[in-house]
């Protein structure tokens, strides 16, 4: 036998049963793509991921919500308080905590003029320009003494600045929120989209005792982010946290807690969980796409050695052994089983930038995810070709001539 | 060349019940022979045709070739003995669809452990006078054509003996007249030539006519007057 011939013949072969070549293809194409495309967005996502994290937490912080065991939805009317004098008191006497700012949200209608936004509105303290690494590329952050006076000053992200005072400058500007005037004294750092999915340049901060006194008239506060000196301190520190506003509320053991704390291990294994869904379960059910792929390939190439079993006959009489016969369906599964798949790889990074993109997501590529598409493509394209070449090669010259 | 001897082969059919398509058959064929086997349908002519191809073995009896036993070689060695010593013709051409006449006659070669030699396609095409056909299809061929092709085919590997199942069965009085000739001419040139044949007329144009019934040969003509007489002179 003559084997690089017979694979050229082999391949000569696909074009001639186009419909069912086209359709093998197809089949692993969408697997292939699926996972490339599911590994390559989770890539970009795993990366925003720790980035966010890394802008929430910084190199050591602990944050502060208030309510119990929620993370997610901010506080429930049910909830307990958390109160600026909760954290003031408890931070006091605690000086593995180098610095603390408290936080307060509230969605707002902002006007300037005619035009008008919807944006988030944020308390903080002139503090949080250090404690969430987060200043002004224009003008200046508020200081303390505009939170003591409730001044009403504003910082504006970039998104507001745009749908607020179109190409003009916001700084000195003045915008009504919720019908009070405020002056804009600053624009914000450009940010992004959070781990959410939301504009965080669609906001506004502004002093916290402002929000809480002049806008929302409440006397709680959302949660509140505890910068340490130590790193290495967290764990014990959150502890010690933890056990000075438990006293503080009065909870008993038996009680509880009506807050609640992340910690940087904490958060460390909430997004191993997210991870692995992003990294092992979604790339699996991908793969699954993948496999189904491979079954639909066995299937037609199985329908193909009884549609050509006449041929099959023809070959064994002019001196084909089981296992040319066999070679030459493996040969053509394999291709375009393997051809499929490796489109379906172009098709899912396509796919998985253009996504990114849209979803801001960087890094969206991953050399892991090819090669391991490219090995599941070439493990399917063999193991869906066996079952068909089998059943080819085992054929009976005479039988398959009838 | 060909010495079978007490040959039997039994099929089972799908309902259980078996089948003796050939009993005690014996049969001796000689270099240069033009023999047909004429038969009814279901006499066994076509088991004969396909144990002398090696593409069914006998289940009792021996079968030598060349005084070397062939029916006891495994798989592979069938094989082999198939592209090295036999071509065959089949009355339904089967050729590969949507494939140039060369590429089919080139098909054998594929499966030839021999060193490839150039031109041999185009060669054994232009022995059965197609050789300005060679890229066209089978659908782009007639069946007398095509027919031709399953010959050349059937060369292409310079085997001794040609094997031909029914070859005119599927083809108009002109072409079948026109296979014929090509049969008659290769068996000049020193091929051994069997065919399987219903057709009396056909058979007339043999040296010798072997007729089976029922799996048992019952007749063997020798006509060495008809080669004298007819077309086919030694």
């Amino acid at each position: 036998m003559n084997t690089p011939q017979l694979i050229t013949h082999s391949l000569r072969t696909l074009p001639r049963h186009r419909l069912r070549t086209a359709f093998i293809m197809l089949s692993s194409f969408v697997g292939a793509a699926a996972l490339t495309f599911v590994l390559c967005v989770g890539e970009g996502a795993r990366r925003k991921m720790l980035v966010t994290v890394r802008q929430i937490f910084g190199d050591s912080a602990i944050v502060v919500v208030a309510g119990g065991n929620q993370l997610m939805g901010g506080p429930r009317p049910d909830a307990a308080r958390l109160t600026l004098d909760d954290i003031e008191d408890t931070v006091r006497g605690m000086p593995e905590i180098e610095l603390w700012d408290p936080q307060q949200t509230m969605t707002v209608a902002a006007k300037h003029g005619n035009a008008a936004a919807t944006v988030r509105l944020l308390g903080q303290s002139e503090r949080s320009e250090r404690v969430w690494s987060r200043s002004v590329s224009r003008g200046a952050y508020f200081d303390a003494m505009a939170v003591k006076r409730l001044d009403r000053v504003a910082l504006i992200g970039e998104t507001a600045a745009r749908s607020l005072f179109g190409t003009g400058d916001p700084i000195g500007g003045e915008i009504q929120i919720e019908a009070v005037p405020f002056t804009v004294v600053g624009v914000l750092e450009r940010f992004g989209t959070d781990i959410h999915g939301m504009d965080r340049d669609n906001e506004i901060v502004v002093p916290i005792s402002t929000l809480m006194r002049r806008l929302a008239n409440v006397d709680t506060i959302a949660a509140a982010k505890l910068l340490l000196r130590d790193a290495r301190q967290g764990e014990q520190t959150a502890a010690e946290f933890r056990r000075r506003l438990r006293s503080r509320h009065a909870l008993t053991s038996g009680q509880s807690d009506d807050f609640r704390l992340l910690t940087p291990v904490e958060v460390q294994r909430m997004m191993g969980k997210a991870r692995s869904v992003l990294s092992l379960y979604l790339p699996l059910a991908a793969a699954v796409a993948l496999v189904v792929g491979g079954i639909v390939a066995a299937t037609l190439m199985l329908g193909a050695v009884s549609a050509r079993i006449r041929e099959i006959g023809l070959r064994r009489a002019v001196g084909a052994q089981p296992k040319d016969i066999a070679f030459q369906f493996l040969v053509e599964t394999s291709v375009s089983v393997f051809g499929g798949g490796v489109a379906g790889i172009v098709g899912g990074l396509l796919a998985g930038q253009l996504v990114a993109s849209r979803l801001q997501l960087t890094g969206a590529f991953s050399w892991n995810a090819v090669a391991l598409a490219l090995l599941m493509s070439a493990a399917t394209a063999l193991l869906s070709g066996v079952i068909p070449a089998r059943r080819a090669a085992r054929l009976l010259p005479a039988e398959a001539l009838r | 060349m060909i010495e079978l001897n007490e040959i039997g082969r039994t099929y089972t059919r799908p309902s259980g019940e078996s089948v003796q398509a050939l009993t005690g058959f014996s049969l001796h064929i000689g270099r240069g022979e033009l023999v047909a086997i004429v038969g009814a349908s279901g006499s066994g002519k076509s088991t004969l045709m396909n144990i002398l191809g090696l593409l069914d073995r006998p289940d009792s009896g021996s079968y030598r070739f060349h005084g070397d036993d062939v029916a006891t070689l495994d798989v592979a060695g069938q094989a082999r003995f198939r592209n090295r010593h036999v071509g065959f013709v089949f009355q339904a051409f089967h050729l590969l669809p949507k494939t140039s006449a060369l590429e089919n006659v080139e098909l054998p070669l594929l499966y030839s452990d021999r060193s490839p030699v150039a031109g041999l396609g185009r060669k054994a095409l232009e022995a059965v006078g197609l050789g300005d056909r060679m890229q066209h299809t089978p659908s782009e061929l007639s069946g007398g054509q095509q027919q031709r092709v399953a010959i050349a085919r059937a060369l292409v590997n310079e085997p001794e003996l040609l094997l031909a199942d029914e070859p005119t069965g599927n083809l108009d009085p002109t072409s079948a007249g026109e296979i014929l000739d090509i049969f008659a001419a290769l068996n000049r040139e020193g091929k051994t030539v069997v065919l399987v044949t219903h057709d009396v007329a056909i058979a007339a144009r043999a040296h010798r006519v072997i007729r089976i019934e029922r799996g048992r040969l019952v007749a063997d003509d020798s006509r060495e007057s008809a080669a004298a007489t007819g077309r086919t002179h030694r």
